[in-house]
């Protein structure tokens, strides 16, 4: 199967919509729910999620704390604060105003 | 707000570090094992499931350092394993680490104990409310008391006054009486005197400067309202703990000052001495008070008697020049709106050309600073050269090691470390080195710096000036160590990093072609030697002029006297009333007829003790009329005292009493100047104006004398005798034979046996009175001279270290050469030459810098000039002899390099 590399600069934007529309996940689900979603097609170097997330702690866009899985294994818990919350609609529209544009060059023939 | 709680979350992080490592690690490990578990569902075996894991995941050992570093932390944690990783290295080769902390911390101390005693003569501001809105009118430069017209140093108080009422430019304005009074007082209850230096102030004197008391109030301006009602007084912190130990009940406490009792109003500030930097008076009375202080100078309603400084502070938003213009204009109305002023052509004609500069106060005033200023700025110059060669040295050091630490710096490169950060470690290296070398220096400047002020106070008590290790002066050391740091490690750093890697990790212990070839070690040398030669010269220009300065012929005899100071005033006398007078001559007498007194004699002045000058006027004869005469009053015995020669006429005598012909004794070039061509004896002139009552009829010429300073030229000079014009003396000298401690243990008796209740201070001999006068060049000498030979040393150790590197690089070659043939003292020669080499281009250097630096000391030299040859040739002939010496040693060693050892060493 063929898999895409995401575009740069869109990581922050797939894990913030990630957890707000989920609200708390652990970091191999927030890969898997990425991949799933795009049927596949989006592949995260799952381990690049990790100082991405961290960078994130630094800016106090999400924030951590430890929990057990289902398997009743321990897990750090990601959850999207306020902050967080207002970056994330600040990407969001930065990349709708980015793919618009982009659309509109690629449609006019 | 936000990056405040960005970088407490850094922090946080930063505190929680093995926590941070071990939560990545196990979150990755989750991560790992799920996706593991999951390929296996898909059918993968579990060897295949892991590596596909692994593979989709990416190299965890990068992204836990990525995700660490995020957090920008790793500059912090690499810069201490540098520095641990620095002082094991420092440890390792400790020879090294001592030469170099010790070139370090000599360098770095000796230039904080000179910055820490320029700073408390010249920087250091006041610590006073806002020093930077004080202003002084006039320059500050002058102190005593003058009735010329229209001066602008000193002031008198009336025009203090009126100037402080009419400004509109000052928020508020003082008046500071230009000496201190040097008073003998009692505090009530006790029965023996002691010393209290009184500083008189107007009553505004604390509130211009900002100024609170730590105790009771400070003086106001009611304390100085009306002449001669206010008898009180503020005290300093230290004499309140010197004199009274602190005592508590201190505001109900008195003292006598003449005869007046005082009360203790306020103690002021522990930190506050006033105005004058290295001075400190010990209370401060009211200017009101100005008649009743001993020695009861007055003036206080005198429009004329100017001796006061007058200092105000700026409103705010004035500018100096704004506050010059109007302060201009006062000046010229109040001196003309005095009904007393003398307006006569000549003085108005002064007046207009007059103006009075309005002078920064913020560092205080001080004479300290004229005194000091050049030799501090020259000395500053000289440490810093020193610790120029220490840097030097220093650098040489570390670049000899940076090259025995090549093939580590290579395997590190080879193996992926930046330049970079390499430069950054070694420069680290620096640093730690740097800072372990300032702090033996702040270590050493703490003892030394109590040293060079007891030197620069010149055997009497300390000045009182601040010379402790404060904050600012190590903040001043630590810029100058971190500058330090990074003038020697920087060279040698990036010399180290730049390699050729592969030749250096071929080459093992570097029999690589260098063969010792090392132009930087070898430039550095060089610069060493110059330097070197610059302050040596510079030591033997110093040492010459205070030799020439004590062979100074003073015209009188300055050996076997004993001189003290008797303060009568505050023992209740009054100049010029009969019973001074007849206290003096009783004195002399019985003094006189000591065993073991020669002769004895009061005197106005001795040497080097300020002046009393006046015009004079000469009656018939045409000469310049502004012609300046210093004068001393003395006794009959001041002549034999003194061993001053009479070369014509006679010694005064009992006969020129009060009232018999007022008589005067001139100097040999005062008798040229004011009689040319004419017999001196017997003719008139005028002190001061040609009233009746101020002329002198000429007894008698004496040989030249100094009498300020031993490099003056022949001054203008007369002798009066104290019988005819009453002087409220100071000092009083003894020409004695014998011990000089039990005759002045006998005088001081004999004083106190006519009256016990005379203070006698300051009693030492004519010689050490003369030899504070070159304080001064005896400083410079000294420490010039000790730096001199400081940076010589340096430089030997440097000369030696490089050349027994060169020594060591050479082993081989000179093995095969000796087993050539080449005999040993062919060796010793070859290392020589080059050594000398070095030196010679060192001087070669060295000598117009020196000439031309030099030349800027010319003020502080006496009797030779700036280029004397003999100066710069025997330094010359010195450090070629010591750095020869130095040199020897490997040269030595390598004519002893067995030619078998040498070659099988590779």
């Amino acid at each position: 199967m063929h898999r895409d590399e995401i575009p740069p600069g869109t990581l922050y934007l797939l894990i913030l919509k990630t957890l707000a529309r989920v609200g708390e996940m652990h970091g191999y689900e927030i890969a898997d729910s990425i991949q799933r979603i795009s049927d596949d097609v989006l592949q995260v170097e799952e381990g690049s999620l990790y100082p991405a997330l961290q960078r994130m702690l630094i800016k106090g866009w999400v924030k951590a704390k430890w929990g057990t899985t289902a398997g009743n294994r321990r897990a750090r818990y990601y959850q999207l604060t306020a902050a967080g919350r207002k970056q994330l609609e600040t990407e969001l529209s930065q990349f709708e105003r980015v793919i618009g544009a982009i659309t509109r060059v690629i449609r006019t023939a | 707000m936000n990056w405040l709680s960005e970088l407490l979350r850094r922090l946080w992080m930063l505190m929680r570090r093995q926590q941070f490592d071990a939560d990545l690690e196990e979150e990755m490990r989750l991560h790992l094992e799920l996706r593991e578990q999951e390929q296996t569902r898909a059918g993968l075996t579990p060897a295949d499931a892991r590596d596909a894991a692994l593979r989709r995941f990416g190299n965890t050992t990068l992204l836990k350092e990525e995700s660490y570093m995020a957090w920008g932390w790793e500059w912090l944690e690499s810069f201490f394993q540098d520095i641990a990783y620095g002082s094991r290295a420092m440890l390792r080769s400790p020879a090294l680490t001592i030469v170099a902390l010790l070139s370090l911390a000599l360098g770095i101390g000796a230039n904080t104990a000179i910055f820490s005693l320029l700073d408390a003569v010249m920087l250091r501001f006041l610590p006073v409310k806002d020093p930077a809105q004080l202003v002084l009118l006039g320059k500050g430069n002058t102190s005593g008391i003058t009735d010329d017209f229209a001066r602008t140093q000193l002031y008198s108080y009336p025009f203090y006054r009126q100037m402080r009422g009419e400004n509109q430019v000052f928020s508020d304005s003082a008046a500071i009486f230009s000496m201190t009074n040097e008073v003998h007082g009692f505090v009530e209850g006790r029965t023996e005197s002691e010393p209290m230096n009184v500083q008189l102030v107007s009553g505004t004197y604390f509130s211009t400067l900002g100024v609170r008391a730590m105790v009771g109030r400070t003086l106001n301006d009611r304390d100085d309202d009306s002449e001669g009602d206010h008898p009180v007084a503020v005290i300093s912190y230290d004499w309140w703990n010197r004199s009274l130990a602190r005592d508590p009940n201190i505001l109900n406490r008195t003292l006598k000052l003449g005869a007046r009792t005082y009360n203790i109003v306020g103690v002021a500030p522990r930190e506050f001495f006033g105005t004058k930097v290295g001075e400190s008076p010990d209370m401060w009375v009211p200017l009101s008070m100005v008649k009743e202080v001993p020695p009861n100078f007055g003036g206080y309603k005198d429009n004329f008697s100017e001796s006061l400084l007058i200092m105000a502070r700026l409103k705010p938003g004035i500018s100096i020049s704004a506050a010059t213009s109007n302060v201009n204009l006062l000046f010229r109305q109040i001196l003309l709106g005095f009904p007393d002023a003398k307006l006569s052509q000549e003085n108005l004609q002064k007046l207009d050309r007059t103006t009075v500069p309005l002078t920064p106060m913020a560092t205080g005033l001080s004479s300290l600073r004229r005194q000091f200023s050049e030799p501090l700025q020259i000395l500053m110059a000289v440490v810093a050269l020193v610790l120029l060669i220490a840097c030097a040295n220093v650098a040489n050091l570390l670049l000899a090691r940076s090259t025995a630490r090549a093939r580590e710096l290579a395997v590190r490169q080879a193996l992926g470390a930046r330049r970079t950060r390499i430069i950054r470690q070694l420069i680290t290296e620096s640093l730690l080195l740097a800072l372990a070398g300032g702090t033996l220096g702040v270590a050493l400047a703490s003892v030394a710096n109590r040293l060079l002020l007891r030197m620069v106070s010149g055997g009497l008590d300390p000045i009182p000036l601040d010379v402790s290790i404060d904050p600012r002066l190590l903040l001043f050391t630590l810029a100058v160590t971190i500058a330090t740091a990074l003038i020697f490690g920087t060279v040698p750093a990036f010399r180290a990093t730049r390699l050729v890697l592969t030749d250096t990790l071929k080459a093992g212990r570097g029999a690589h072609s260098a063969s010792g070839k090392n132009p930087l070690a070898k430039a550095l040398v060089i610069s060493q030697v110059a330097l070197s030669l610059v302050l040596m010269v510079g030591a033997g220009l110093f040492l010459r002029s205070l030799v020439n300065l004590n062979n100074v012929d003073t015209g009188f005899n300055k050996e076997n006297v004993l001189r003290l100071e008797i303060d009568s005033s505050s023992a209740g006398y009054t100049p010029g009333e009969p019973r001074e007078v007849a206290l003096d001559q009783q004195i002399e007498e019985r003094v006189s007829t000591l065993p073991n007194v020669k002769a004895a004699s009061f005197s106005a002045f001795t040497f080097h003790e300020g002046s009393w000058n006046s015009k004079v006027v000469v009656p018939g004869i045409n000469i310049d009329e502004d012609i300046n005469v210093k004068h001393n009053v003395v006794g009959a015995g001041y002549f034999a005292t003194m061993q001053i020669p009479l070369l014509a006429g006679r010694n005064f005598s009992p006969s020129d009493a009060s009232t018999s012909q007022t008589v005067a004794i001139i100097s040999e070039h005062t008798a040229k100047v004011l009689f040319p061509l004419l017999d001196p004896i017997g003719r008139h002139y005028y002190l001061g104006d040609n009233k009746p009552e101020d002329e002198v009829t000429v007894i008698g010429v004496a040989k030249d004398v100094k009498f300020d300073d031993l490099a003056e030229e022949p001054v203008n000079l007369d002798y009066i005798p104290y019988t005819q014009h009453p002087w409220d003396f100071g000092d009083f000298e003894v020409r004695y034979t014998g011990d000089f401690a039990s005759v002045a243990a006998a005088v001081q008796q004999t004083i106190h046996s006519i009256d016990r209740n005379l203070p006698i201070t300051r009693v030492t001999t004519l010689d050490e009175q003369v030899a504070r006068s070159i304080t001064n060049q005896r400083l410079v000498a000294q420490l010039s001279a000790f730096f001199g030979l400081l940076a010589v040393f340096l430089s030997c150790i440097g000369i030696y270290g490089v050349m027994s590197y060169v020594v060591t690089r050479r082993t081989n070659e000179i093995g095969i050469r000796m087993a050539l043939g080449a005999g040993r003292s062919n060796m010793r020669w070859m290392v020589l030459r080059e050594m000398l080499i070095l030196i010679s281009i060192g001087v070669a250097i060295g000598v117009p810098v020196t000439l031309a630096g030099d030349r800027l000391v010319s003020n502080m030299l006496f009797g030779l000039r700036p280029t004397d040859p003999v100066t710069l040739v025997s330094a010359t002939v010195i450090l070629l002899i010591v750095a020869a010496i130095a040199g020897y040693l490997p040269a030595r060693r390598a004519s002893l390099v067995e030619p078998m050892v040498a070659l099988r060493y590779e």
